[in-house]
This record gives C-alpha cells, sequence and structure tokens, in this order.
C-alpha cells in the first residue's frame, strides 16, 4: 500500500491548531535534516503568517510588518514532528498544548 | 545537514548535469510513515502543481489540459527523487539530463516545430 | 578600466528605458504649459530611478539573480503571480505604446499613416532579438541614441533664463490650472520610475555576467546612465517651454503639434530630427520590454534563457518575446492612439509601482541575497519615501486622470 504523500507547497500557510481547537498560527516553515541522500523532516514551525511571512525572519521585514500592524510581536512556535497531527491536511492539529513547545526566537531562526 | 524547505529549497532553481536550467522546485512531497519522521521522498517540477498551489481546481483544469497536449506523461506532475539532488548555494542540481526528463517537452515541440523552422535559430 | 565600457548597459537602459515616448511627451506637455515650473519632478523622478536601477544592478551582482527569479524563489508561486501578472499587463499596453511611438516617428518621416507600421516594427524589433546578441542590442541602441542630443543642443541655442531654469528645480505650487498640473507632474513619474526599467537592468547585469567586483563601476553606470535619460528630458522640457508658448500651443496634445518642438532651431531638419529621436528612443524602448516580458515569464518559471544563446536553445524564451512584441503591436494596428494609450499606461504604472518595489526593498536588505551589500539606511529611506510617492500617485493618479486630464 502507498504511504500517504502531502505536498508541502499546499501545506505552507494552512491554520494550525490546538487541541482545543483555538487557531495558534500558520505553518510557516518546514524544518529537515539531510544526510546520505535523505531528508527527514524533523519541525514545522507554526507563525503569523502573513502575505509576507516568508520574509518576517529578517528584522526590516518584521519592523515593516508591524508598522502595517500585520503581526504580533511573539513570533510562533517550533512543533516537532511527532507532536503534529496531520491524519486531516487541510486540518493539522496539535498533539500537546503551546506552553510545551518551543518558541520561534524573536530574532528569527539562526 | 539542516535545511529549511521552503526558504533553501521551494521554488528554487533546478540545474540539470550540464548546467542547463530546467524550471524550478514547483512542489514537495512528503511522505508519511507509521512512528517514523516524514520525508521528503520526491520534488514536483510541473504546471499542474503551480496550478494547485493556486487552486485546486485550476490544478484539476491545468492537469486536462495537459493531459490532452501531452499525453499520458503529462498527465500527473514530474516528480524527481531526492536522492537525485544536490542542494549548491545557489541552486537545486540535479544529477540527470533535462532533455531525458519531461520538463523540456514543449520547448523541444516549439524547437521543431516552430522555432527552430526560422532562419537564424 | 574596461569595466567602464559598459557603461553602454547604463546608456541603453536609459535610452530605452527612460527616454521614451512617455518622457518625451511628458516633459513637451510640462514645457508648454508650465514653462520650466515642473523641472522638479523630472530631477525628482530621475533621482528616484537612479537609486533603484542602482540598487537592481547591486542585486543581480552580488546575489547572482535577477530581480524576477529572486521574486518568485524569496516570497513562493504564490506571491509571485501577482506581480507577475500586473507587470506583464501593464507592459504589454507601454509595450503598445512604444512600438506606436516608432509608428508615429515613420509617418512623420514618410507620410504614410502609423497603423501601416505597426507590423513592420513590431518585425524588426523581433528581427533584432532574433538574430542579435545583447551586447548588440546594448550598444546599438546605445549609440544610436545619442541622436537625442539634439535636444540639448537645441536648448542652448534657444537661450534660456538659466536662472529661470533653476528656479524650476524647486518644487512650487502652480499659478494657474492646479489639477493638470499635478495631473502632469504624476505623469512625469509615473514615466520616469517605470519597473521594466530595473527588471530589464537586472537580467542585463547577469547576462554581462556582473559579479562582486561590478558594484562599485555599477553606481557610476546606472547613475550616469539616469542621469543621461533625465538631461534629454529636462532639455525637451525647455525647449518646449520656450518653443510652444511662442507658437500659441499650450497643449501637446497630437503628434501634428509635438513634432514642430525643433522646427523654431533646426528648420527644416527639425521634424526630421525630432522624428529621428523619437522613433530611435521608442525602439530602445520597444526592445527593452519586449526581452523584460520574455525575462519575466523565463526567470519566473526557471527555463533556460539569455539574448546570447540561439532561440534553438531557449524556445520558450524566444516564443515570450516573439508573442510581446506581436500582440502589443495589435494594439496600434487597431488603431489605439499611441499618445492616448501613453499617458493611460503611465497612470496605471504608478498605481501597480508599489506591487513591484515593496518586495524589492525586501530583497535588497535580505542577507542571503545580497550579503554585505546590502541596503543600507539612505537606500532604504530613499526606497520607502518612493514607495510612499507611488501609493500617493497611484491614490491621486486615477481621479487626476478623470478630473485633469485631457
Amino acid at each position: 500500500m502507498a504511504s500517504r504523500e502531502i505536498n508541502l507547497e499546499l501545506l505552507l500557510g494552512c491554520r494550525v491548531f490546538a487541541k482545543s481547537g483555538r487557531a495558534v498560527g500558520r505553518v510557516e516553515e518546514v524544518r529537515a535534516e539531510v544526510e546520505r541522500g535523505e531528508c527527514v523532516v524533523t519541525e514545522f514551525h507554526v507563525g503569523n503568517y502573513a502575505v509576507f511571512e516568508r520574509l518576517s525572519a529578517y528584522s526590516i521585514g518584521r519592523t515593516i510588518l508591524r508598522l502595517f500592524g500585520a503581526t504580533r510581536a511573539g513570533g510562533g512556535y517550533r512543533v516537532p514532528w511527532d507532536v503534529l497531527d496531520l491524519s486531516d491536511a487541510a486540518r493539522p492539529r496539535l498533539l500537546c498544548s503551546t506552553k510545551e513547545l518551543k518558541k520561534l526566537s524573536e530574532s528569527g531562526e539562526d | 545537514m539542516r535545511v529549511d524547505l521552503i526558504r533553501d529549497v521551494l521554488d528554487k532553481q533546478l540545474v540539470d548535469r550540464n548546467d542547463r536550467k530546467m524550471g524550478k522546485v514547483d512542489g514537495l512531497v512528503m511522505q508519511m510513515r507509521e512512528g517514523e519522521p516524514p520525508r521528503i521522498a520526491f520534488i514536483e517540477v510541473s504546471t499542474i502543481t503551480l496550478a494547485r498551489r493556486l487552486s485546486m481546481r485550476l490544478g484539476k483544469i491545468v492537469a486536462r489540459l495537459s493531459a490532452k497536449l501531452g499525453g499520458q506523461r503529462h498527465a500527473a506532475p514530474f516528480r524527481i527523487a531526492w536522492s537525485k539532488l544536490t542542494l549548491t548555494g545557489n541552486d537545486v542540481t540535479v544529477g540527470v539530463d533535462a532533455d531525458e526528463t519531461p520538463t523540456q517537452d514543449w520547448q523541444r515541440w516549439l524547437k521543431r516545430n516552430l522555432i527552430g523552422r526560422i532562419p537564424g535559430a | 578600466m574596461k569595466k567602464i565600457l559598459e557603461i553602454a548597459l547604463g546608456l541603453v537602459t536609459s535610452i530605452g528605458g527612460f527616454l521614451e515616448i512617455g518622457s518625451l511627451t511628458t516633459a513637451a506637455q510640462a514645457g508648454a504649459a508650465f514653462g520650466f515650473e515642473l523641472l522638479w519632478a523630472i530631477a525628482l523622478g530621475t533621482a528616484c530611478i537612479i537609486f533603484l536601477v542602482e540598487m537592481s544592478g547591486r542585486f543581480a551582482a552580488a546575489s547572482h539573480h535577477t530581480i524576477p527569479d529572486a521574486l518568485r524563489e524569496r516570497f513562493g508561486f504564490d506571491f509571485f503571480i501577482i506581480p507577475l501578472t500586473s507587470t506583464l499587463i501593464v507592459n504589454f499596453l507601454v509595450l503598445g505604446a512604444e512600438i506606436g511611438g516608432v509608428c508615429l516617428a515613420l509617418q512623420l518621416l514618410t507620410g504614410i499613416g502609423f497603423r501601416w507600421w505597426a507590423i513592420p516594427v513590431a518585425f524588426v524589433v523581433w528581427l533584432m532579438i532574433w538574430l542579435g546578441t545583447f551586447g548588440f542590442i546594448e550598444k546599438g541602441a546605445s549609440f544610436l541614441g545619442l541622436i537625442t542630443l539634439c535636444f540639448v543642443v537645441a536648448a542652448f541655442m534657444l537661450h534660456p533664463s538659466w536662472s529661470e531654469v533653476g528656479k524650476g528645480f524647486a518644487p512650487g505650487l502652480p499659478a494657474h490650472d492646479k489639477a493638470n498640473y499635478w495631473f502632469i507632474a504624476v505623469s512625469i513619474l509615473g514615466a520616469s520610475i517605470t519597473p521594466y526599467l530595473y527588471f530589464f537592468y537586472s537580467s542585463g547585469a547577469i547576462e554581462d555576467k556582473w559579479d562582486e567586483t561590478y558594484i562599485p563601476v555599477n553606481r557610476i553606470i546606472a547613475g550616469s546612465g539616469m542621469s543621461f535619460g533625465g538631461t534629454i528630458a529636462v532639455a525637451v522640457l525647455i525647449v518646449a517651454a520656450l518653443v510652444f508658448p511662442r507658437m500659441g500651443v499650450t497643449q501637446v496634445d497630437s503628434i501634428d503639434k509635438l513634432s514642430q518642438i525643433l522646427t523654431p532651431v533646426f528648420g527644416r531638419w527639425g521634424v526630421t530630427l525630432f522624428a529621428a529621436s523619437l522613433g530611435i528612443a521608442c525602439l530602445g524602448a520597444a526592445l527593452e520590454l519586449s526581452l523584460t516580458q520574455a525575462y519575466l515569464v523565463a526567470q519566473g518559471f526557471g527555463w533556460n534563457w539569455g539574448e546570447d544563446l540561439e532561440p534553438k536553445e531557449d524556445a520558450g524564451f524566444a516564443l515570450a518575446y516573439t508573442l510581446a512584441a506581436f500582440i502589443s503591436a495589435l494594439l496600434v494596428v487597431v488603431g489605439v492612439d499611441p499618445l492616448k494609450l501613453t499617458v493611460f499606461s503611465m497612470a496605471l504604472t504608478a498605481a501597480t509601482l508599489p506591487l513591484t518595489v515593496v518586495p524589492f526593498l525586501f530583497l535588497m536588505n535580505d542577507e542571503r541575497y545580497v550579503g554585505e551589500y546590502r541596503n543600507g539606511f539612505l537606500s532604504n529611506a530613499v526606497v520607502l519615501f518612493i514607495i510612499g510617492l507611488a501609493f500617493v500617485l497611484a491614490v491621486v493618479s486615477i481621479p487626476l486622470q478623470i478630473y485633469g486630464g485631457s
């Protein structure tokens, strides 16, 4: 049986929900480890995805976005692969509470 | 090596083993595995993938059109296995010849039937 | 330093990009209606485009990407489709106006109606790109474009009061006809700050294989190239200010009136020189625009591209510029007035500037692309000012078009 496939470019920008049903942010980035020709996903970054979210990791982007009120200071969360439930790819859900998650740092991922 | 897939791979220029441009990384196919972290199995290089990013319905329309114009080979997005890729700083290099892939089919058609027939090409 | 010979890229971008039917007609109109009062608008437009073009060259040299390529890569296809579509549409209209400009020039020289020239002109544009190399187009257009210096000669021969000219560079409020004044000011800025200029320049820098070592000389190339265009536009305004009011003309809205601009200075040769200047400038613009349409599409989708490649090596790219030239020519064939099309497309350019300038600003600050060559505070401030100005233009120009325009 073919294993389930998800197209990442369609996951980008999808809203992620907490166990309570509250929206906690949108999928901004997918981090992976590449070793010996294999690419393995390690975590998902869930943040305040605005149209320009692919920019907000850089200070000028954040500053301007904040000027326009398009982003709240405080970034988002790092969600390890085993804590994001993708059984419904259109409605990713957290399997733990946001308190247990590491935050995306203010100045963006290093 | 750590890679941010959206930032460093998606929409990046694809280059074949002869340094010829062969499109961009239009999509990334993530395979879910029981009890193991998901892996990126393929990248997709296709207008169908692009259309789908804008709207699912547009994707279906482009898929039908693509099949009609290009035959079965073009009915679904063209995929390249991750293992064939090398991430350089600037682009994503594929260890194949662009002409061996369906990505150049339409330009080859153009070359044969239109562009190539005009003097000076 | 051999690199300084690369000034040809700056010149051709200027001649085709800056100096074309839009800047020529707005400068003439400004001179006829308001004397020297709108020189500041040309100066401001020139300063703005110098910054944008310099950034475009620096970006290409430092990142080895062209702007369209980087726009898709950085912001994703979903966003990229927006500036891509808007730019393709605006360029389609502007290209129509430029082809129309060449046709009007030919009409002046031969008496044959401009509509008949549309397809032949499109064919010549296509042929030059098809057979030529980037270097050929760059240097050919630059060299021929020097004919526009006749306006500078005319400006001096008319002995303007240079102190009056100087005053015109200070922005001021008009004594009369406020709506028309601001409309022309907006048109001058829209004609000067055109996105296809910096798209073309970044692609040209990659065609010319620039690397980091070109960054210092890029400043000179961008500066002098765009200043050349600005100087000619200033000269056109001065000549128009001295020539048209004396003829009793304050509205230069037809090619017959416009073509008389050099007659007082050059007599019989006036119309010929004007037609040659208009024709060559618009031909340069048509070449640039056709190539830019192809660059946008090919680079956005990752196809093989390059003016130096043979068409069969980049069939998609070749098809794109071919379609661009002929489809825009259809606008002229069906009889759209090139002067009216120019005015309309400049307002539309102004309205869509933010869509390309804002993402460009982000690119210029992204270390992953430009590394140590990222924008300093001054460049960011100037671009933010341009974006603000562009936005005001966008909001203001459309109603002004309806209320203040002809």
